[in-house]
């Protein structure tokens, strides 16, 4: 089984693997460019459309800190390829290493059913939900800001806090009427 | 692989490497890993931000840690849940109304043909109309209808002769406006009766002698309302939350500027979304049996460079049999509960999986990854755009119900 493994390799000095999973293959790249720029640690951050991640990389490719699962709600099949790689992701990942960030999401085109459904599996796994504007740059950097930020603490570069005690704070938490019946 | 985008970026110095800046998981490329330079000194933009649960390295008893972090669990959250109160379309206050259309709807088919006046009924059905949504109305009273009409077609005429030095000889592009209230077009008592506007002008180079002929015509209704929220209403409001106009955009501002002004209402562009579009395609369908669709007309755009559209058609037997083949089983077995049986979104939502994975099996295109932004039939046509065309008077009012809610739900209060 393919199954990615949170701590299966050592970590390097001083660094911060990342990997950005996305259906489109779109905001990754501005992302990963905005990533790069960080100076006080290395951060290496690796693509992906989907998981499971292609055997042939396995020994060059460093632990991986922080997964973050980028969905575009404005198409379906975006959230069911997130779905769908979930089941390749070891559990030890949801403890803190998953996040998930979430794009378009005021666009008039995306229902709202879906993000509800985005936001339900968030809060189900734990996980802490981002939203992002995409195409313009001073949406990137903030993405950029509050992803370094998870980032640093998954890859165990601030002192005290772990993962797993910050995404207790992050987590998505679901609003009470998330599943109010409509006009009946 | 790096182009020249990277040229600018200063070179740390104790490495000769080129700097590619990401690593894509793919086998068959060579894999370069990408440092950002290191220094020593912390970056300012770092140093100046810390993160919110950044704690200092003196130790504290461990009492107070555990209630600070509770607190900070709560306050945390509580910011969390107070952003959802904000005014944006995703959230409302809960009570007012409702997050999302309904899960289920009554299909029933109503002649309304002997409870309406036939010429408005001609009127509504048959014509492309233009949707929008609608506050509610201050004092609007259905009993004034015609003064309204006098105060339009005044503000309509002076609006158009602002900026005419000379005054155009006789009421050549005078307009005559008519309010009329539309009776037995709702089915509850909460509703308020449709009111439906013409605007009648002599075109600008007509003889002397001809009529005047309709230039626009609108609408402002609303079929079944959430009785929670209209009952919620102060007692001077109207709601009427759906808007459709026909006709000349200048003509179509000005009647929306002058109800802003005499109501102190706000008008907003009401897209029909995927959702609403899906619900439009299975309801149609399933009035195959008492009035035939001919075909079923999908049309769906697809994200790519350029874009893709792509229309899909169905043979309406076809549809049909697909349909019923993902109903689920009645539960009833009276005959007459057959045509008013009720349909949940899990069947509309197995319905386009099924149209889709066909569309996939020939195509090998995954109609999920664009959007539907248009869906036709012989009963009527939906764009995605605000724009819905009903040709037959037997669905109209599940049509403007399920309408009534979306306008409901983007209404911004």
């Amino acid at each position: 089984m393919s199954l990615l493994k949170p701590f299966s390799k050592l970590p390097g000095l001083n660094t911060a693997n990342i990997l950005l999973v996305e259906s489109e293959e779109q905001f990754q790249q501005s992302l990963a460019d905005a990533l790069v720029e960080e100076t006080s640690v290395t951060v290496n951050v690796r693509l992906a459309k989907s998981l499971p991640l292609p055997m042939e990389n396995d020994e060059s490719r460093p632990r991986i800190d922080l997964v973050v699962f980028i969905i575009n709600l404005t198409s379906e099949l975006s959230f069911q390829s997130a779905e769908a790689s979930l089941k390749y992701l070891d559990p030890g990942y949801f403890l803190g290493k998953v996040c998930f960030m979430v794009t378009n999401a005021r666009n008039a085109s995306s229902p709202a059913e879906r993000l509800d459904a985005v936001r339900k599996l968030a809060s189900s796994l734990h996980c802490p939900l981002l939203f992002a504007e995409d195409q313009t740059p001073d949406g990137v950097a903030s993405a950029t800001e509050r992803l370094l930020t998870i980032l640093k603490v998954a890859a165990g570069l601030v002192p005290i806090a772990t993962a797993l005690y910050v995404s207790n704070l992050t987590r998505c938490t679901l609003p009470l009427d998330i599943d109010l019946p409509s006009f009946d | 692989m790096c182009g020249s985008a990277y040229k600018n970026r200063p070179q740390p110095n104790y490495c000769s490497c080129v700097v590619p800046v990401w690593v894509n998981e793919r086998p068959v490329r060579e894999i370069l890993t990408c440092q950002s330079p290191r220094t020593t000194r912390t970056h300012p933009r770092t140093a100046r931000r810390r993160p919110p649960w950044s704690f200092s390295v003196a130790r504290t008893p461990t009492d107070s840690i555990m209630a600070q972090r509770r607190s900070k669990n709560k306050s945390y959250r509580q910011s969390y849940r107070s952003c959802l109160g904000a005014a944006s379309r995703l959230s409302h206050t809960p009570g007012w109304t409702a997050r999302r259309l309904n899960t289920s709807r009554r299909t029933k088919s109503h002649n309304i043909t002997e409870k309406v006046n036939p010429e408005d009924l001609a009127l509504l059905v048959k014509t492309e109309w233009q949707l929008s949504y609608v506050t509610p109305l201050y004092q609007f009273r259905h009993t004034q209808l015609r003064s309204y009409s006098r105060q339009l077609s005044a503000f309509i005429t002076a609006e158009k002769q602002q900026g005419l030095a000379v005054e155009v000889e006789g009421a050549q592009t005078s307009f005559r406006v008519s309010f009329s209230a539309v009776q037995g077009l709702g089915e509850t008592d909460d509703d308020a009766e449709t009111v439906l506007l013409q605007i009648h002008s002599k075109p600008v180079f007509a003889g002397k002698d001809e009529a005047q002929k309709l230039v626009w015509s609108g609408w402002l209704t609303c079929i079944n309302g959430n009785p929670e929220y209209l009952h919620l209403l102060p007692k001077d409001f109207t709601c009427l939350p759906l808007f459709g106009s026909r006709g000349a955009e200048n003509l179509t501002s000005l009647v929306k500027s002058w109800f802003q002004q005499t109501f102190d209402c706000c008008f907003g562009p009401l897209e029909i979304n995927q959702t609403c579009l899906q619900w439009l395609a299975a309801l149609w369908t399933n009035c195959h049996i008492e009035s035939s669709i001919q075909h079923l007309k999908m049309i769906w755009t697809l994200p790519v460079e350029p874009p893709l559209q792509i229309t899909y058609t169905v043979n309406s037997q076809d549809v049909w049999e697909l349909w019923n083949s993902v109903r689920n089983p009645s539960l009833e077995s009276r005959e007459e509960e057959e045509a008013a049986r009720s349909i949940d979104i899990e069947e509309v939502t197995r319905f386009m999986q099924g149209l889709k994975s066909h569309f996939y099996r020939h195509f090998r295109l995954d109609l999920s990854a664009g959007r539907l932004s248009q869906v036709s039939s012989a009963l009527g046509s939906a764009k995605f755009s605000g724009r819905i065309k009903m040709s037959n008077s037997r669905y109209v009012l599940t049509t403007l119900t399920l309408l009534t809610e979306c306008a409901l739900l983007k209404m911004p209060i």
